[in-house]
């Protein structure tokens, strides 16, 4: 109940300033790509090093608050744990921990050891895109290209953005995962073991020369899908709401009527969406990261192609 | 109207940006451009976090978890056992049951036969002391006959001496009375007299 209440009551400003930028902004031009573009820093100067910009842009900003925000949960519920429940935080947190423990990486790895011993890095892979999904669905003030003014300083209007709406990030997570199990694959039966493994055993030599660029091309695909698929469901979900949550209306410009409907009826689809999405979406799209990690490992150490 | 929703849903989509075709450059959208700060941002945060929750997270849960799943084995081990236990009473109740009541029914046996045999010793005893009884009986007439015959034969002969004085007026010695007593009465016949109780 206390949680609860805590809860609506940071929840309150969100709710008001959501409706804020659309006030705003709505006599400038609107420009959907916008929202996701990262060109300015939203705190700081520009930082550039080697000619590589690490200027602390909103997508940086998620990244290390979907970071802070999946180790403070998940230490501090590990801290308060006890062998007997208490609490509806622990019961959730330990419902992922087993699904993340049987579901995505024992159901996928058969080695025990090596199960245990990834464990970590994909649990820590779901609950670091889950968190990132989650909090792409809260208004924080993200976008610099409007701002409201508030005693003074200029505040970025609120806005939806996600670090996994950037094609960055899946993409170095899904780099980190393909140099992960090709290597621990390569350590396991070597490298010559490990590219014998590649294709399956008992082919007719003359097919083999067939076989391996298929089999090398769909290991680097695997690359690509891996990023693409959580980056486009992101980035769809996002820019569906935004579309629903009043882009729409400020596009076609249909009079004042015509706005009134129209906004009050993808107002209504975006709600949907948006509660699909954010309960949905964020975590499904995390699951099938992590389990697709989970068997491109347990495939790179299984005894048989 | 709709000739600009799909003009800017292609833009988003499709990448060739408005700002790009206007610079003239041939930049990628930004929305499909991988950018290598970012990138290292990610992995950055992500290396940071994996190492913390390592540390401080996973072992932590991992242990709290495995703790329950062992309390609740052992429970269940435990309640196992238990029942096992009480089976294994139910059992020995059970066996002691029917040895009971099997030495119930012969103790009922047993006492009903050592019943019989006291009614079958009580019935002979009876028997016995009838007859002895009987026999003593028989003994103590035969005695008091025998005395009463002998009586009788006295006071014959003392009346016959009495009588025959007078008859004779004269007394006879002792000697010849005593014999013509024992003559006189051996000619009288006591047999039926005692021959009656001592058949």
């Amino acid at each position: 109940m206390k949680l609860r209440h805590r809860a609506l009551m940071a929840a309150t400003p969100f709710v008001g300033l959501l409706a804020a930028p659309g006030l705003a902004s709505a006599a400038e031009e609107f420009k959907p790509d916008e929202e996701f573009d990262i060109s300015e820093p939203l705190i700081g100067p520009h930082l550039e090093l080697f000619g590589i910009d690490f200027s602390l842009n909103k997508a940086v900003l998620y990244v290390i608050l979907a970071g802070i925000l999946t180790v403070l949960t998940l230490v501090l519920i590990a801290r308060r744990m006890q062998a007997r429940p208490n609490g509806r935080a622990q019961t959730v947190v330990e419902w992922a921990f087993e699904f993340v423990d049987s579901t995505i990486v024992k159901d996928n790895i058969d080695d025990r050891k090596t199960a245990r011993f990834w464990f970590p890095f994909i649990a820590t892979l779901f609950f670091f895109i889950w968190i990132s999904n989650i909090i792409g669905y809260v208004p924080l003030p993200t976008n610099t290209h409007h701002t409201f003014n508030v005693l003074g300083a200029d505040i970025p209007s609120f806005a939806l953005y996600a670090a996994t709406a950037n094609i960055s990030m899946p993409l170095i997570l899904a780099l980190v995962v393909w140099v992960s199990y090709n290597v621990v694959g390569i350590r396991r039966k070597g490298l010559v073991g490990y590219v014998k493994g590649l294709v399956p055993s008992g082919l007719p030599w003359w097919i083999l020369p067939l076989m391996y660029p298929i089999e090398i091309l769909s290991h680097f695909v695997r690359l690509i899908s891996l990023s693409l698929r959580l980056y486009a469901n992101i980035l769809a979900g996002h820019l569906l709401i935004l579309f629903m949550g009043g882009g729409l209306v400020v596009l076609l410009q249909p009079g004042l009527v015509g706005a009134g409907i129209l906004g009050i009826a993808t107002a209504a689809v975006g709600i949907v969406f948006f509660l699909f999405e954010l309960t949905l979406v964020a975590v499904l799209q995390a699951f099938i990261f992590s389990t697709l990690t989970a068997i491109y490992i347990g495939g790179a150490v299984a005894e048989e192609h | 109207m709709l000739a600009t929703l799909t003009t800017t849903v292609g833009t988003i989509v499709l990448g060739a940006t408005e700002a790009g075709a206007e610079s003239g450059s041939e930049e990628l959208n930004p929305l499909v451009k991988p950018s290598p700060g970012l990138m290292i941002w990610v992995l950055l945060v992500f290396v940071v976090s994996l190492l913390v929750l390592k540390k401080y997270a996973w072992p932590q849960i991992t242990a709290v978890i495995d703790k329950r799943q062992r309390a609740i084995e052992e429970r269940i081990e435990a309640s196992e056992k238990a029942q096992a236990e009480a089976q294994a009473l139910a059992d020995e109740y059970r066996e002691q049951l029917t040895a009971a009541r099997a030495e119930s029914e012969e103790i009922v046996n047993r006492a009903r036969r050592s019943g019989e045999q006291v009614e079958r010793e009580a019935v002979e005893q009876g028997r016995k002391t009838r007859e002895d009884l009987l026999e003593q009986a028989r003994r103590d007439i035969e005695a008091e006959t025998r005395r009463a015959v002998d009586e009788l034969r006295n006071e014959v002969a003392a009346l016959t001496v009495e009588a025959t004085a007078k008859v004779t007026r004269k007394s006879l010695t002792a000697d010849d009375q005593q014999r013509l007593l024992d003559e006189a009465l051996g000619e009288i016949d006591f047999s039926k007299l005692s021959g009656q109780g001592s058949r």
